[in-house]
């Protein structure tokens, strides 16, 4: 079977980290209704304990995956000229990875 | 009843056009077919593509009110007025209600419709159990009318490399089928950014399927046997 970056894997991408990341929006959701966080500190440090870090992390990434799938499945669909369709897939993936250290800059300044 | 029918013949006519029509309705008028053959009657300039007259040869297929259907397996008496014919859409037109519909099977032949099986024959023929057999219904009473990759977005975008719900339909037949030796070689040739996966589960498909079918269903059930074969595959060593 083809491993290359397109039918199954990138459905697959697609699925499972729309999974992962309604998962998380529940988490935290069911978090802040159960145990809501009273101050700015107390947020800080649950969100910087290793199991929200780490999940968050994950989600950060899953979320750039998907919107990566999916926006190339717009192109695909739409963006029938392939000169276009390579420079919008190419302004997309600089537009994520630029969003992806944005993201770790404001959430894991010590990383950044 | 009264009828706004798609009319354009490619060498008279500088661009399609509506032409109206009304015609009384007869006791013996029960499809949509019976109705259009009795127009023809009064315009014979009409052209229609018609064969079985009971839903069965899928010759029909036309655009009814916006959702295509079999214009013979259609009671009329249903129908809002005025009936609004068109085209198949997005397949190029011919002449009239006529469509071309060769790239519909040049996708169809894409996907290898015939068991491929390079045993040795038996004797007498394949045999099935009663529950592989049953696998294949749903799947093999298709008659490639066109109506559901007509009503497809996907297909309307990259008709010449997505496969579209009835060819999709016809490779699950095949996949599902135990006397079939090729599924692997199914599943690889259909792994692709374009021939399967263009499906975004609109399911236009399933909803005008005049037989009843799910294309939408034989696609997702595509999809789980690759997930399968990649879960059962073992590591290279």
């Amino acid at each position: 079977m083809k491993t290359t970056m397109t039918g199954l894997r990138a459905w697959l991408v697609q699925r499972v980290s729309a999974v992962y990341m309604l998962g998380f929006v529940v988490f935290v959701l069911g978090h802040f209704l159960v145990d809501p966080p009273g101050s700015y500190p107390a947020w800080r440090d649950w969100m910087r304990s290793p199991a929200v870090d780490s999940a968050a992390s994950v989600f950060c990434a899953t979320l750039l995956a998907h919107v990566w799938v999916g926006i190339r499945d717009v192109a695909l669909d739409y963006l029938q000229p392939v000169v276009v369709r390579v420079f919008a897939l190419w302004f997309l993936g600089v537009g994520l990875a630029g969003a992806g250290v944005w993201l770790i800059c404001t959430l894991w300044p010590q990383r950044g | 009843m009264k009828f706004s029918i798609y009319r354009f013949n490619p060498e008279r006519d500088p661009k399609p056009y509506m032409q109206d029509y009304e015609i009384p309705l007869l006791a013996e008028d029960r499809m949509l077919l019976d109705v259009i053959l009795r127009l023809k009657t009064l315009d014979d300039s009409i052209s229609i593509r018609k064969s079985c007259r009971e839903g069965v040869c899928g010759s029909d297929a036309i655009n009814i009110n916006g959702r295509n259907g079999l214009a013979c397996i259609t009671p009329v008496r249903g129908l809002k007025e005025p009936v609004v014919l068109r085209p198949l859409p997005s397949f190029p037109v011919i002449r009239d209600l006529i469509v071309d519909m060769s790239q519909f099977f040049k996708q169809y032949h894409s996907i290898k419709p015939y068991l491929i099986n390079d045993e040795p024959p038996p004797e007498r023929e394949r045999l099935q159990s009663p529950e592989d057999r049953e696998k294949l219904d749903g799947l093999y009473e298709c008659i490639l009318c066109g109506c559901c990759t007509s009503q497809c977005p996907s297909s309307w975008w990259n008709p010449d490399k997505f496969v579209g719900p009835a060819g999709l339909l016809q490779a699950e037949r095949f996949i599902v089928d135990s006397r079939d030796r090729a599924t692997q070689e199914r599943l690889d040739d259909l792994n692709d950014v374009y021939r399967l996966f263009r499906c975004r589960t609109i399911m236009n498909c399933t909803e005008v399927c005049p037989k009843g079918l799910a294309p939408s269903r034989a696609i997702e059930k595509i999809r789980l046997a690759m997930v399968k074969v990649r879960l059962e595959r073992k590591p290279a060593p």
